[in-house]
């Protein structure tokens, strides 16, 4: 079973600032999942009315969202240049 | 398991040889072993069950730039910890995935305009053209690539499945 993304890890490093923080994205996910569960009649309500024109195509995008966020485990960008450093990791 | 098999999977992983070869050597071998037990099927089969399980096994895709050993940076200054350019990046395959089915979302105007842009370049190409195995397929093939490129300053570029 692939795990939907818990927590990003971002540090950022350039000559001024280094700060780095971890972003529970564990509590983004109910949020977005309530704000979602709001939303649905007017979603629903929307698509299909306008099912011929754009509908489908925000059904697919909507799906595609939840596929690519849930992808994101795992990602890790690690980035330097000189004394400037970017490092992002998903797990 | 066979002692042989083990060593070709290996060898797959490790990206010593390619997935058409690991295939050939093992279905030599399971002809061989079937051979030895009537059934003329084994090798093929067998052969494919196994390459599945490893491409199935490599889950990301990386791409690193390291800078040459004993290099400098672009004022004369030696590279050393803190003062160095390099890039690692690893991406999920199945974000990979995800990415490329995205263009199923590309609207026809915008397809159009790549077809023409392509036609431009000279490439003759209808990118509508491209079906969902197609894409499948790429993405299968994309754990048999290996990009190995050393730039002129010495630093070295890498692109590969694990």
């Amino acid at each position: 079973m692939t795990w939907p993304p818990m927590l990003m890890k971002i540090h950022v490093k350039n000559e001024t600032h280094d700060f780095g923080f971890w972003l529970p994205i564990f509590l983004v996910l109910p949020v977005a999942l309530v704000v979602l569960i709001i939303l649905l009649p007017l979603i629903i309500v929307g698509m299909i009315i306008f099912w011929d024109s754009w509908g489908v195509w925000a059904l697919k995008v909507l799906w595609a969202a939840i596929v690519s966020y849930w992808s994101l485990h795992g990602l890790e960008v690690d980035v330097q240049n000189g004394n400037k450093y970017v490092y992002v990791s998903v797990v | 398991m066979s002692e042989s098999q083990k060593k070709i999977l290996e060898m797959l992983a490790e990206n010593k040889i390619s997935v058409d070869d690991a295939h050939r050597l093992l279905s030599a071998l399971g002809a061989e072993e079937g051979a030895h037990t009537g059934n003329k099927n084994t090798g093929q089969d067998a052969a494919g069950n196994l390459v599945n399980k490893v491409l199935s096994s490599r889950k990301y895709l990386r791409v690193t730039v390291t800078p040459p050993e004993g290099g400098t940076d672009d004022k004369g200054n030696p590279f050393h910890d803190g003062n160095v350019g390099r890039v690692n990046v690893r991406i999920p395959m199945s974000l990979v995935r995800a990415g490329i089915k995205l263009t199923s979302l590309i609207p026809a105007d915008a397809l159009d305009k790549a077809n023409s842009a392509l036609r431009e370049k000279g490439i003759k190409f209808d990118v509508r053209n491209i079906k969902q195995e197609d894409i499948e397929e790429l993405i299968d093939a994309l754990g048999d690539m290996q990009i190995d490129v050393e730039g002129g300053k010495g630093e070295k570029v890498k692109v590969f499945v694990e």
